[in-house]
């Protein structure tokens, strides 16, 4: 049995069902980010100084130094999310080759992404600023890991669509171009998270 | 979408991806300078979350769609924004609520 409103929109929402349907989850992760944002201006509010000073001293000079590393990934984050839309226009305009070679590049920066965090993360681990350190220890790993962990996941759903799920651009080039259109939306909302993490976390403080 | 469509849409993403990077080293600016008002660092927060909420809104209007998007899609994130406005302001009723017993 075919499942319905996969490529034409249905007449009461005016959307196909999987546009409502990633919409609806990315309102759930405005609410589990912001459940987080909200910890983070209680505990911020609440803190004579900020960050704390814990046991290593402060993070201060540590964060210093990572700032360019967090803005190049800022950067890079940004530029997947471009290709990443781009790789989506490629489809619209049948163009199976420039896609792979956008959706790919998307999927590169997502690694560089990871590596300069996996750095970033030894560094601080190997000074002593563990989520055990201070309030904004725990919640720079909470927020940054849940992030992480996002990232690792768009690159599996992406890893997917670079890989055998590329197939159904053969019989359903419709339904595969709306399944792009998706993941990227999801891949925006977490360069849009990151937008928000990179100044409360490295800059601001 | 037509082709001609596409090519302006590739323009227009092409442009959004400068404004971007601009508004990131605008937010790095921001974080060193200092701000001549009473409390500097609430001076650079203020600043550097307005950099950050019109950066957010250049991607979800322009990579996200959300300035062509369904009257539906509107709806459901303006409910959202309003729980997540109660959620942001839930540590301001508690200073509140602190102040109150002073």
């Amino acid at each position: 049995m075919e499942i319905p409103y996969n490529v034409q929109v249905r007449e009461d929402t005016g959307l196909y069902n999987s546009k409502l349907g990633i919409w609806l989850f990315l309102a759930s992760e405005v609410m589990l980010f912001g459940g987080l944002f909200s910890a983070y201006i209680l505990l911020r509010t609440g803190a004579p100084v900020w960050p704390p000073i814990g046991e290593h001293g402060s993070i201060m000079h540590i964060l210093k130094e990572t700032i360019p590393h967090a803005t190049f990934n800022t950067v890079v984050l940004i530029a997947s999310s471009v290709t990443m839309v781009m790789a989506w226009v490629s489809l619209k305009m049948k163009d199976l080759r420039k896609f792979r070679i956008y959706l790919g590049t998307t999927l590169l920066c997502a690694l560089v992404f990871l590596i300069v965090k996996y750095f970033e993360y030894s560094h601080k681990i190997h000074e002593g600023f563990v989520p055990s350190h201070d309030t904004y220890m725990a919640l720079y790993f909470t927020l940054t890991g849940l992030h992480v962990l996002h990232i690792i996941g768009g690159m599996i759903v992406l890893g997917y669509f670079f890989g055998p799920g590329i197939k159904m651009w053969d019989n359903e080039p419709e339904r595969f171009t709306n399944r792009i259109e998706i993941v990227g939306l999801y891949w925006h909302f977490v360069d849009l998270v990151w937008i928000f993490l990179f100044p409360i976390l490295y800059l601001l403080n | 979408m037509s082709v001609k469509d596409m090519t302006h849409h590739i323009a227009n993403y092409r442009k959004i991806f400068v404004f971007l990077l601009i508004g990131t080293a605008l937010t790095v600016a921001a974080s060193y300078m200092e701000f001549n008002v009473q409390n500097s660092i609430a001076g650079a927060v203020f600043v550097g979350l307005t950099i950050a909420a019109i950066k957010g809104y250049l991607v979800a209007a322009n990579f996200m769609h959300l300035n062509s998007e369904k009257k539906i899609i509107h709806w459901i994130l303006l409910l959202t924004v309003f729980f997540l406005s109660l959620l942001l302001f839930i540590p301001l009723l508690w200073d509140l609520n602190l102040m109150s017993h002073y």
